[in-house]
């Protein structure tokens, strides 16, 4: 049985793209001597033959049947385009990587070897683009990116994938909304927008090939979602990636910024909860910097970003009698006390006038500034919530370890750690009243869970004094009913007959 | 001369009651004394134990609320909250072990005795109803709590039950109310634990107590041919009275003792939708049935094992209980052997099989 009349083209098709993806690659190594199809389009001054010319395959030797097929050796058309032998003519665009992938694909090859070729054919299908491709025959492929007939190395400044070109050729697509809404109508199209605001922007607007560009973070042929695990820009991975370059002191030279963020990073209570304790939603340097926008915040900035997260605490200290001063002294606000790539969990001795302890910084115990006696009230009223927690946590531990139930207790011990929690939240307010007003729920809180253990550990012993009693007393009447029995016993006996 | 308040009281019942029948009764009523008449006394521990029981369980459902929302709550109120709750829940679960405990005692101490055979029959038919209720008393109330140990015991428990052939399914979901154990198992549970139950052990217990008075306590096998004059007794009352008293109050304090020191823990609330946690097992009383039916393979024949292992146990149960009818046909005598063996035998895979499954 033989195939319609209609498919039998597209069956053909599909065969010779079958071939050529299987057939070994050209072994040129300069323009082709012999390329009669690129003698007459050339002689035709056609905009393709014009523009290969300067194209890399060209220098490479390859002609225009290695990559449309036909016989480029024959000099009729009718023969050398005859589909007899393998001419394709115009790809479709979802072929377009199959073509490419002859010499960019998969396998080995004597060529491949001697121009480095990797396969990076695989790499775009194997990603979003490829993905997007499969979906939509409008979706991205090789020439998106590179060009047609005029594909240059990417070290060329002129190549559309060139340091300087890059961002702007991926923004052809990302920055077209309408394009866009075809494949991921929910993904932002300002990122070129903000990158041109970024620092690596700026740079790389200034002719500087260093800083960071799409392909930098989001690689080149393989780009995956940002939710896919296996991309670089996903949100556990980022810190290495931006590490890549910034904890390079050597491609870092010349930037005059520190390269130890990635190192203070991954010590600290973001880097660990990120990456350690896999909690996404933990901060990674794009949640402060920004990622297409990447600059560092500026020290006003700083209150809003870590505000983002710490809303509460960015509110309360606005409102703070510190916000002024910080502002005229341009002091970076949080990170002042709590310092920013290494931040650590706060602890309640950062509230001190003893160094280092940030208070310390700007206070002076001489009797002469005022709010060091508040600033040492202020701890002591965490101290006595926290101390009398800890308390309370070993009485109910007690207690339990003598099997008396407290969970009431121990349920309400939860409110007094709230009331910590919103006291350390308070403190950013540097007031007394405030933090007092958020202190003294959990006090009372305290003193009740506190009795109810001392209760627990009291029944305890009532219990066992009360069986010691208890079994003493019948203990007694035991005795004394068998005294009573061998009584009676002895009477039976004397009084029955001899 | 002025007559003391004691006697007033007993000619005003006297003028009401056969007083002088039952003391006369009582003088009268005597007790084999010899070295086994210690086994005498379980029966006694076992009513005592009962009457603890009723009060104690009287107490508990004065607070306790049948339910899956209220059970376990209801519990945890009476453990934590109500003066001396955990006291009265903790004597009620160890005063219902031991009361098991001492009727298997009892029972085996009659087997071995053969106070069964004529004209004790009857006793011994009631008293294994009255062992069967205890055990269906303790797998009722093991659930009450809700907790996730009771709810996974019960949900093995009538699994169990539901390999009996052909009508085991029935019985499984009549006594579970539906397809698992649910809120309509807690609540059937409830009622017949404290309500059901109860009538029946009362009744059944009665009569147990009224065929002993009737046909007095048994006497020693090798008493029947000795002469009268070796023979020793000891009166019932006050002797034995005073000594069954003597013991419910050591009970007592043993009792006192293990609910202060060892209070029975409530563990975490049922989850009927969580995983059954590891070593789940039935309370030690269904221990060596439950460790048994495990060393049947899943097919025995074409048969279930499960199955044919309740069926076995049915079998080994029925026999067990008809001992008096079938010890009558073999030869008699004071010692008969195979009777004794049989139940030696018995005790050794109920103490082996209990143990290994408490492992």
């Amino acid at each position: 049985m033989s195939a319609p009349r209609t498919i039998r083209p597209l069956l053909f098709v599909l065969a010779a793209l079958a071939a050529m993806a299987t057939s070994a690659p050209p072994a040129f190594a300069a323009p082709a001597a012999n390329d009669q199809c690129y003698a007459c389009h050339k002689d035709g001054e056609t905009p393709q033959a014009l523009a290969y010319a300067k194209d890399v395959h060209y220098q490479a030797g390859l002609t225009c049947a290695d990559c449309h097929g036909g016989d480029a050796s024959l000099d009729q058309k009718e023969t050398g385009m005859a589909t007899s032998r393998g001419y394709l003519g115009k790809f479709k665009k979802s072929d377009i990587p199959v073509v490419c992938g002859k010499c960019h694909g998969a396998g080995d090859s004597e060529f491949k070897r001697r121009f480095h070729l990797s396969a990076v054919s695989d790499s775009l299908m194997a990603g979003v683009h490829g993905e997007a491709l499969r979906a939509n025959e409008k979706g991205p492929q090789c020439v998106s990116c590179h060009g047609v007939h005029n594909i240059l190395k990417v070290s060329d400044p002129a190549s559309p994938v060139s340091p300087g070109h890059v961002v702007k050729t991926c923004a052809t697509c990302h920055s077209n909304a309408t394009y866009m809404r075809d494949f991921n109508p929910r993904l932002p199209v300002d990122q070129l927008e903000k990158y041109l605001t970024s620092v690596h922007g700026q740079k790389n607007a200034q002719g500087d090939p260093k800083p960071a560009t799409c392909v930098s973070c989001h690689s080149n042929h393989m780009v995956m979602r940002v939710k896919d695990p296996r991309s670089p820009v996903y949100a556990m991975r980022i810190p290495a990636t931006c590490a890549k370059c910034h904890a390079d002191a050597k491609y870092m030279a010349g930037y005059h910024i520190p390269t130890d963020q990635y190192a203070q990073y991954r010590k600290s209570r973001h880097g660990i909860a990120l990456l350690e304790h896999s909690d996404l939603n933990a901060p990674a340097c794009n949640s402060c910097h920004s990622n297409h926008g990447a600059a560092p915040p500026g020290a006003m900035s700083v209150v809003s970003v870590c505000g983002n997260c710490h809303q509460s605490n960015a509110e309360l200290f606005l409102k703070s009698p510190h916000a002024a001063p910080f502002e005229k002294q341009k002091l970076a606000a949080c990170v002042v006390c709590h310092g920013n790539h290494g931040v650590q969990s706060p602890t309640d001795s950062l509230v001190s006038m003893v160094a280092p302890a940030p208070c310390a910084k700007c206070h002076k115990q001489d009797g002469t500034d005022r709010a060091a006696p508040i600033i040492l009230h202020m701890r002591a009223l965490l101290d006595s919530l926290s101390g009398g927690q800890a308390r309370a946590d070993s009485m109910m531990q007690r207690a339990e370890q003598k099997g008396m139930d407290v969970s009431d207790a121990k349920y309400d011990l939860k409110d007094v750690h709230q009331a910590l929690v919103q006291s350390r939240v308070a403190i950013h307010s540097f007031k007394l009243g405030e933090l007092a007003d958020a202190i003294h729920p959990g006090i009372a809180v305290l003193a009740a869970t506190e009795t109810a253990a001392k209760e627990a550990v009291h029944d305890y012993y009532f219990r066992r004094q009360g069986l010691a009693v208890a079994t003493l007393i019948v203990t007694i009447v035991i005795v004394l009913l068998w005294l009573k029995i061998r009584e009676i016993e002895r009477d039976q006996k004397a009084k029955k007959p001899m | 001369m002025k007559r003391s308040l004691q006697d007033r009281l007993l000619e005003w019942l006297r003028q009401r009651l056969p007083v002088d029948a039952v003391t006369e009764f009582a003088s009268h009523k005597k007790v084999p004394a010899y070295k086994g008449s210690i086994w005498y006394y379980f029966g006694g521990i076992a009513l005592f134990l009962f009457i603890v029981q009723v009060t104690t369980g009287i107490l508990l459902v004065m607070y306790y609320q049948p339910g899956v929302q209220t059970g376990y709550e209801s519990v945890r109120f009476i453990v934590v909250h109500v003066k001396f709750g955990w006291l009265v829940r903790s004597i009620h679960t160890w005063s219902a072990n031991l009361m098991i405990f001492a009727v298997f005692v009892h029972m085996f101490s009659v087997y071995f005795t053969k106070a069964y055979r004529k004209p004790r029959e009857l006793t011994w038919f009631t008293g294994l109803v009255l062992l069967g209720l205890c055990m269906g008393f303790g797998f009722s109330g093991y659930l009450l709590p809700w907790n996730t140990l009771a709810f996974f015991a019960t949900k093995v428990g009538t699994a169990i039950v539901a390999t009996t052939p052909f009508v085991g399914k029935t019985i499984m979901e009549i006594l579970r109310g539906g397809k698992d154990v649910g809120a309509e198992t807690l609540t059937r549970f409830f009622g017949l634990h404290i309500a059901v139950m109860p009538a029946i052990f009362t009744l059944v217990l009665g009569a147990h107590l009224l065929l002993i008075q009737i046909q007095g306590m048994h006497e020693p096998h090798h008493w029947e041919h000795a002469p009268e004059s070796e023979k020793r007794y000891m009166p019932f009352f006050p002797n034995f009275v005073l000594r069954d008293l003597l013991l419910w109050l050591i009970v007592l304090n043993v009792l006192a003792i293990l609910a202060v020191m060892f209070p029975w823990e409530l563990g975490f609330k049922a989850d009927p939708s969580a995983a059954a946690p590891m070593g789940i097992k039935p309370e030690w009383y269904f221990l060596f049935m439950y460790q048994a039916l495990k060393f049947f393979p899943g097919k025995i024949l074409v048969f279930d094992g499960d199955a044919v292992g309740v069926v076995l146990f049915g079998i080994g149960g029925l026999l067990w209980a008809l001992v008096p009818i079938w010890d009558a046909k073999l030869p008699q005598g004071s010692r008969n052997r195979i009777v004794t063996y049989l139940g030696i035998a018995v005790v050794f895979m109920i103490i082996i099989l209990t143990g290994i499954g408490l492992r």
